[in-house]
């Protein structure tokens, strides 16, 4: 009868331990319908962004399920028994090596594997097509805690009576190389686009560059991903992708909207 | 282990925490209109006078309403006219083909998926709205209807189905829902009266606006006169910029237009119980006759907003150097040399830093105060950053008209002296001002050329 109840208990918390990696898998697999996941990729480089998602993900979903089962495993094998004793162990030299040695070799192909990705969003800007580094579409103020941005005057002057200032809406060709400057006027702020999987703080007295390329037209979402206070939540924006000859049309009506007397 | 006096102590921390934890009851507060306290103690015979205080409560009650019920008295001579101030603003975007169908658009986007199941006959596929509770209720009920006699049984006005889709389409919030709407978006700065006394209030610099004067800076219109909607749908939309006033863009037309209305009758509200205190009269007390007087004086004045518009007819004339010369000439003399005396706040660089704001007082610095009892900080032009609009129409109309509450003087007709001669300022003039000052934020080579100070004008 005691025996029983000892393996009935044993059963019992190692299937609470067994819920562990079943819940946590499962959220995974059904995340998807419970719109939990990742949205749309519009970028040029969210595909690389989610790849290296996916890479890391099955990593640690491997390891996961495999330390996980271990531990129920050991769970179930080792709880007390009367009968037994513990033994003493000096560890095993083998398997510590190789517990040091797969990780490190994970960790180092995830660092050189992210660098491409890296390098293609941060580092290297795109230098042929119609904006640069140093001629970029626009420039984009965070500050608490709304979106502004500001399209250049005709000649290319981001100073000036004659520059365009826009609350809220950021409106850009689709297809397009697109380059801007962040800068923030009070505190830290991030811009984040998830359908571009892109995310940049904005720091106050810099002006850092930033680009992306959209592949579809549409609205998508601007949060502030970066606590800026207390309106923070407020903090929204969006993303307004037109066609390239729409684009040029609307940038020709704000300028002769600037002079409009209404 | 732990020794048993600390698991005692933990035990008793552990059940002090939960019984705070139950303890709190986080139900919303009863929401209610206070009186503006400021303005009751300026009137001794009424500040002494609980009962006359709580009959002015019931007065104001009467004619705005509840924060969860608001709604405007009608009174009986507005019948004639059709004006029925609950239906103000609807009435008004309604009259403006291009208002109203803008309106129409964006509530097509903003109700898009709502849009599509209705199109599509997934009616019990919609998304219920946020902030738009008197539109989810009407759909309900239309929702029962569909189900006993389906979509394509005759409604009021075409099919249910297309009734709904209209309804959804052309939906214009109430003043109850905008009230809603308003508590949840503007309440914390802007306060429940609209006081400019919401909890984070205090902490932001510029002040939230108190609503209670009917004063508003910002508006198209010249002589001090109310808001339109459209000011206050603008200022809605666009926010003030460097102010912790932000564009609300991420909400319908429809939603800014409903919060633009609710702001009004806050505004008419505090402006009436203003005049209400300051008039006090025990003998006369609030009847009837007084209240009305005084609520028909303060919406006549929102009504007739729209005849003070500083309209400007024909193209803004060509910015030269020979404008702006002049705009630095009238902007750089002072007032008492018969120039435009904008370098007495704006400083002789335009950065704001001129002599007139602060003066020596007893208690060191004493800075000019605007209507509202804030400190005035005068704009650095140099920065080009205008709180409402950089456009050259929105800089004419501020030198035009002045901003309301604050000593930024209406130039149109200022005397000044040119040439020996004495003349009144013209609509030319006020341009000259605008390129002079539009000049001061960019580098130009027109405004670089001596700098902006008094003595390097190009004359």
């Amino acid at each position: 009868m005691a025996a029983l109840k000892h393996f009935l208990l044993r059963a019992f918390i190692t299937l609470l331990f067994l819920a562990v990696p079943v819940l946590g898998v499962w959220t995974f697999v059904e995340a998807k319908d419970w719109h939990l996941w990742f949205p749309e990729t519009i970028s040029s480089y969210g595909g690389d962004i989610d790849w290296l998602f996916y890479v890391i993900l099955w990593m640690v979903t491997v390891t996961f399920i495999a330390t996980e089962l271990l531990l129920v495993w050991f769970v179930f094998r080792y709880s007390r028994r009367d009968a037994t004793r513990a033994t003493y162990t000096h560890g095993n030299h083998t398997l510590e090596m190789v517990w040091t040695a797969i990780p490190a070799v994970l960790l180092i192909v995830v660092a050189f594997s992210q660098m491409r990705a890296w390098t293609e969003v941060k580092i290297h800007f795109p230098d042929q097509g119609p904006y640069t580094v140093q001629k970029p579409l626009m420039e984009i103020y965070a500050s608490q805690f709304d979106w502004r941005v500001r399209y250049p005057d005709a000649q290319g002057n981001f100073e000036g009576p004659d520059v365009i200032e826009v609350p809220y809406d950021i409106t850009v060709p689709v297809d397009t190389q697109v380059v801007f400057r962040l800068k923030s006027r009070d505190v830290l702020h991030s811009f984040f686009v998830p359908v571009f999987r892109l995310k940049q703080d904005a720091v106050p007295g810099m002006a850092i560059p930033v680009w992306f390329e959209a592949k579809k037209t549409g609205d998508y979402d601007l949060i502030c991903a970066e606590l800026c206070g207390w309106g923070h939540y407020k903090m929204a924006g969006r993303i307004h992708i037109l066609p390239k000859d729409q684009f040029d049309t609307w940038l020709a009506a704000k300028r002769a909207a600037l002079y409009a007397t209404e | 282990m732990i020794e048993r006096r600390h698991r005692r102590a933990a035990f008793l921390a552990a059940a002090a925490l939960s019984s705070t934890a139950c303890s709190f009851q986080p139900g919303a507060p009863e929401l209610h209109y206070s009186l503006n306290r400021a303005e009751v103690e300026k009137n001794q015979q009424l500040a002494d006078d609980p009962i006359a205080q709580t009959k002015l409560e019931g007065a104001l009650q009467m004619m705005f309403g509840t924060p969860k019920a608001p709604g405007f008295l009608v009174l009986p001579e507005w019948s004639g006219d059709k004006f029925d101030p609950n239906y103000w603003g609807e009435d008004h975007v309604h009259a403006d083909a291009a208002a109203w169908s803008a309106l129409v658009e964006s509530n097509r986007a903003h109700f898009r998926t709502q849009l599509a199941a209705l199109r599509e006959g997934r009616f019990d596929a919609l998304d219920r709205p946020r902030f738009a509770d008197d539109l989810w209720e009407r759909w309900l009920r239309k929702r029962e209807r569909i189900a006993k006699d389906g979509p394509d049984a005759k409604g009021d006005d075409g099919t249910l189905r297309e009734d709904a889709i209209r309804d959804f389409e052309e939906y214009y919030p109430t003043l109850a829902n905008s009230a809603a709407f308003y508590r949840n978006q503007c309440y914390h700065c802007h306060g429940t009266d609209g006081g400019g006394n919401g909890t984070t209030g205090p902490w932001l610099n510029p002040h939230p606006r108190d609503y209670r004067r009917g004063i508003f800076k910002f508006t198209a219109l010249k002589g001090k006169a109310r808001p339109r909607p459209e000011d206050l749908f603008r200022t809605l939309a666009e926010g003030i910029y460097t102010t912790a006033m932000p564009s609300f863009r991420r909400f319908s037309d429809a939603q800014l237009h409903g919060l633009a209305d609710y702001v009004r009758l806050l505004a008419i509200r505090g402006e009436t119980e203003i005049l209400l205190e300051s008039f006090y009269d025990p003998d006369k007390g609030f009847d009837f006759d007084v209240l009305k007087e005084n609520y028909s004086d303060v919406v006549g004045r929102w009504r007739e907003a729209s005849e003070h518009y500083i309209a400007f007819e024909g193209k803004i004339p060509e910015m030269t150097a020979e404008r702006i010369a002049h705009g630095r000439s009238l902007f750089s003399t002072p007032g008492e040399k018969g120039g435009a005396n904008c370098v007495s706040c704006h400083g002789p660089a335009g950065r704001g830093d001129g002599p007139s704001v602060w003066a020596p007082g007893k208690e060191g610095v004493e800075y000019a105060k605007d209507d509202w009892g804030n400190q005035i900080q005068p704009r650095d032009l140099t920065r080009g950053v205008f709180r409402f609009g950089r456009r050259p129409i929105d800089l004419y109309r501020r030198i035009y008209a002045g901003i309301n509450g604050t000593p930024m003087p209406e130039h149109f007709g200022m005397t000044i002296t040119e040439d020996g001669k004495q003349r009144t300022m013209n609509e030319s003039d006020i341009w000259d001002l605008v390129f002079f000052v539009r000049s001061l934020g960019s580098q130009t080579e027109v405004a670089s050329a001596g700098g902006a100070g008094h003595e390097g004008g190009a004359r």
